[in-house]
């Protein structure tokens, strides 16, 4: 028994309708033939007695028909046998039943992976309590630029607002050695500092253990830390007690395990307290606000309070901070802020995708239609209502429609599964998808409109032939006006335009973001990250002497952090003649460099010198700046010589030695960031608790980053590298443009593939509606290739128009991806080529087929078929 | 008398209920036994036990059984539930109520009035 069978069956014995009928029809022929006897035995002959039982029985039809109307609703009953219709006509027409399928699964699908990304990132709140309470706090200059707070000004909020109830903050998170018991290998993890009542104002219990208390907060308290409950289960073999963990040299107490997937915007294994040695600048932007507004306040009444707490500090510390304003917003709109728009562009993507499945499966069914026509008629003819046969085409397309749902939801399972795992990094809450009953709801939803555009339209148009017109024209009857075609397939290809228009623009925008001009040469720069301890900055040259050694390295230099790594590590620059105040002239980001570093980088020295060996200790302090500095500070002057100053530095002044371009960076709004550079042997104190070695290589770098672990692990054996390259850097900061870029080129294939099954299945309807006029053409000497010709060129001529409306519509719909694009217009025209030239010919390829058909059709039978 | 129309309504599942009651039958026997008992004046249509008894299988009244009848041929048997009993007596209680208000309708006098 097919599986067809089973579920028939299966159906069968639930509703038992056809059971119940065959007793009945037994039960009164028993009582026909008990009525018959009595009869006979009254004296009548078998004959009369048999034709008198029937008169007191009465109207045989009626009375089964009464019978069966007691049983229960006449709709169950029919659709029965209209399933069983609908399943055995689908499995006769296997080859469309398929392809129906694969276009369903690809639509639906497309659209239900599309919307659970969507509804994860988007609509779904943030996995904390009350998630919609909390708010995200920064300061707002002057300018109306929004930084980071520092620690004074997050400790004055948290001290004057009444909005709140719970105000706080967490550093931003940075790696360090650490191991969790006594003989384990140590290894590098992220830490995140937090101030107290951070994990209450959030609103997450530990899952294990407990949150820090006030007075481990305080300064000259021995730290304990917090771990996350991946660290705990893969490192500490989910011990309990929790016991200790080594962080750097210092036995540590967990006294916390946070929940399962917890992370504040990135994952993060050790919560340290952070109040015992707080920020103390005023002016520095190195802290994440959270708070927890209370029930009674408003989010627009914290606002107001949140400025004029700002205002008033501003006035009291206005040389130290130059933050004039607090800007409060929903957590989550800051979380994925920057997000909404391009998750919009992929779900009206996936939409486009699902609308060329419809229009596809509308053409495919009214195609099938007129090889039913006959089938539909004589059924009409036999006695069959119109609303039953509409009723029954309507079931065989929501059936199928059905499965498809299914289908796609496995699919989409499965995708969303493997979405969760490649792109949880790529784009914020990603690492949360999963499919909730909001999807579900949804999926649904579009499954019962695709039911209907697809089975509403054909199924009437069907049920309404009229059966002597159809009948008397033969096989073939009246066939669908070519102007229906012309729209459908032109619609198809149009979206398939749109999609392909948009996937190239990303496609260009990724490229060019890749190998964007960072004022460097990025390319085969290894990057190690290590944290040397006291001990070992006497032993930066053994790391380099070691480092060089490696075969592949043609260099080795230090710095602070990685070229084009913005964030905490800026501040104003003055001239001795500016004054101490509000005015800075210009701000810079800081760096410590070894002497190699701009020959490592191959970064070049416009004016003055690079660092040398002779800025050691001792030797006057000297810095180099970058060209936007020396144009702000020193127009038209020659800034070398000139003395500078950076608050990082306490203000110690130093000489310009030497000017550098800047290093760009695409993600910055205006490209590049002002840098002041000071030599690493001046200003060890400053390097902080990592240094970054630069290794330019030759060639591939993953050999040379394996040698530079191994090298890093005998010379530094406690204190782990964290080892990768810039290239990947630059490519990860891209993340969410490549994300969309994915997308948009799977969805744009889809919709070509399915624009082309559309076309294949229209041109292969036409032909076949022909084939008797070709016949004739041939038989009156057309040739076989003008034939086909013909067909290809009625292909294209659809296609054309199709393309033409994509253009426009693509021009369009790429205003909502300007924001998006880098180094490439909204209306390059390469893209727009690239769209219709893509399409044009992927249609004509999928007309191919039918057009070979047309060509092979024989004039004699194809004019004797008829 | 060709008046089975004309029984009050719902009388007729009344008057199988009550056949069934009788003891296990099957459809002719049911709508005979009706026939029989009451002496041919409700001589209705035989076939329609057959929706009726539908109705009251669904209602839980009756239940139906295939057994071989008396001259060993298939028939279905159709036997009274516990709450085709209750329904029963209740429906005799509102029989006898209204044929006794009808009753006593049609012996007034004129006095009465």
């Amino acid at each position: 028994m097919s599986w067809i069978d089973a579920v028939r069956q299966r159906f069968r014995d639930l509703l038992a309708g056809e059971r119940a009928d065959r007793d009945l029809d037994e039960e009164i022929a028993h009582h026909i033939e008990l009525e018959t006897e009595r009869q006979i035995r009254d004296g009548l002959d078998p004959a009369a007695a048999r034709a008198m039982a029937h008169v007191r029985f009465g109207n045989r039809t009626l009375i089964s028909d009464a019978a069966r109307a007691e049983r229960g609703p006449h709709l169950m009953e029919g659709s029965v046998q209209d399933l069983s219709w609908a399943l055995r006509s689908l499995r006769k027409n296997a080859g469309f039943t398929a392809l129906a399928l694969v276009t369903l699964v690809l639509g639906i699908g497309a659209s239900t992976v599309a919307f659970s990304v969507f509804n994860t990132v988007l609509l779904r709140p943030l996995p904390y309590r009350d998630a919609d309470r909390l708010v995200y706090i920064r300061e707002r200059n002057a300018k109306g630029d929004f930084r980071p707070p520092s620690f004074p000004n997050f400790a004055s909020w948290r001290e004057e607002t009444r909005s709140f109830a719970g105000v706080a903050a967490a550093m931003y998170p940075y790696s360090r050695t650490v191991s969790a018991s006594g003989d384990a290998e140590p290894e590098r993890v992220p830490v995140l500092e937090v101030t107290h009542g951070f994990f209450s104002t959030l609103g997450v219990a530990p899952a294990i253990g407990r949150e820090f208390t006030d007075a481990e907060h305080a300064p000259g308290r021995p730290r304990v830390a917090m771990v996350s409950y991946e660290f705990w289960q893969n490192r500490m073999a989910a011990r309990r007690p929790l016991g200790t963990i080594r962080l750097g040299d210092a036995p540590t107490p967990v006294v916390g395990v946070l929940p399962r997937g917890f992370r504040f915007f990135q994952p993060a294994d050790v919560y340290l307290p952070h109040e015992g040695n707080p920020g103390t600048v005023r002016s520095s932007h190195n802290y994440q606000v959270i708070a927890r507004l209370k029930p009674s306040a408003t989010l627009n009444a914290a606002r107001a309070e949140m400025s004029a707490i700002s205002r008033a500090l501003y006035a009291a510390y206005g040389t130290e901070t130059e933050a004039t304003d607090a800007d409060v917003r929903p957590l989550r709109e800051f979380v994925v802020a920057n997000y909404r728009t391009l998750l919009s562009i992929v779900f009206g993507a996936a939409a486009l995708v699902l609308l060329i499945a419809c229009t596809n499966l509308v053409s495919a069914q009214l195609a099938r239609g007129w090889h039913r026509e006959r089938e539909v008629v004589v059924r009409a003819a036999l006695g069959a209502s119109r609303t039953r046969i509409a009723r029954q085409l309507f079931l065989e397309s929501s059936l199928l429609v059905g499965i498809g749902t299914a289908v796609a939801m496995l699919a989409a399972f499965g995708a969303i599964n493997a979405i969760r795992v490649i792109g949880g990094n790529l784009v914020p809450r990603l690492s949360e998808l999963s499919l909730d009953a909001r999807v579900l709801e949804f999926s649904i939803g579009v499954a019962l409109l695709t039911a209907i555009v697809v089975g509403v339209y054909p199924a009437l148009r069907l049920a309404r032939r009229d059966a002597c017109q159809v009948l008397r024209a033969g096989r073939g009857g009246t066939s669908v006006r070519s102007s229906v075609w012309r729209a459908l397939v032109g619609f198809e290809v149009a979206l398939a335009v749109m999609l392909v228009i948009g996937s190239a623009l990303l496609v260009r925008t990724l490229r060019n973001i890749l190998s964007a001009e960072t004022g460097f040469d990025s390319h085969g720069i290894v990057t190690a990250a290590i944290t040397p301890q006291e001990s070992d900055v006497a032993r930066f040259d053994a790391v380099a002497a070691g480092l060089r050694a490696i075969p592949g390295v043609e260099g080795v230099a230090f710095a602070s952090n990685l070229p084009l790594q913005w964030g905490a590590w800026s501040g104003p620059v003055r001239r001795p003649s500016d004054p101490k105040d509000r005015d800075w002239p210009a701000m810079a980001g800081f760096r410590v460099v070894s002497p190699e570093y701009f020959s490592v980088l191959r970064q070049p020295v416009l004016r003055g010198r690079a660092f040398t060996t002779g800025d050691r200790p001792g030797a006057p302090g000297v810095a180099i700046i970058t060209t936007g500095i020396a144009e702000k500070l020193w127009p038209g002057q020659d800034p070398i010589g000139k003395s500078i100053a950076t608050n990082y530095l306490f203000n110690d002044w130093l000489t310009v030695v030497g000017v550098v371009a800047e290093a760009s960076n695409w993600s910055m709004p205006h490209g590049t960031q002002n840098e002041i550079y000071v030599p690493l042997a001046q200003r060890e104190a400053n390097v902080g608790q990592q240094i970054i070695a630069l290794l330019r290589t030759e060639g591939r770098p993953t050999a040379v980053m394996t040698a530079t672990r191994a090298k890093l692990r005998e010379i530094i054996p406690h204190s782990p590298a964290q080892i990768g390259t810039i290239d990947e850097r630059i490519a990860k900061s891209a993340a969410d443009r490549r994300f969309a870029m994915i997308a948009l080129t799977a969805f744009g294939i889809i919709a070509i593939v399915l624009a082309a099954v559309g076309i294949y299945g229209v041109m292969w309807y036409i032909v076949s509606t022909r084939t008797h006029e070709i016949g004739i053409r041939m038989a009156l000497g057309a040739t076989a290739a003008r034939v086909g010709r013909d067909v290809l060129s009625n292909a294209a001529a659809m296609a054309a128009i199709g393309v033409g409306i994509g253009l426009a519509g693509g021009a369009y719909a790429a205003r909502y991806l300007r924001t998006s694009l880098y180094g490439v217009s909204q209306l390059d025209p390469s893209a727009y080529l690239f769209g219709a030239a893509a399409t044009l010919t992927v249609a004509i390829l999928a007309a191919y087929v039918p057009a070979w058909r047309s060509s092979r059709v024989d004039p004699m039978e194809a004019i004797r078929d008829t | 008398m060709e008046r089975s129309g004309d029984l009050l309504p719902g009388t007729f599942d009344m008057l199988v209920l009550k056949a069934v009651s009788l003891g296990d039958m099957h459809g002719w026997g049911i709508a005979d036994r009706i026939e029989q008992l009451s002496d041919g004046v409700c001589a209705i249509q035989q076939g329609a036990v057959y929706p009726v008894l539908q109705r009251l299988l669904r209602r839980g009244w009756v239940v139906a059984q295939w057994k071989a009848s008396d001259n060993n041929r298939r028939a279905r048997y159709y036997r009274l539930t516990a709450s085709g009993r209750r329904q029963l007596a209740d429906e005799i209680g509102w029989w006898r109520r209204s044929i006794a208000g009808v009753d006593r309708v049609l012996s007034a006098k004129p006095s009465e009035a």
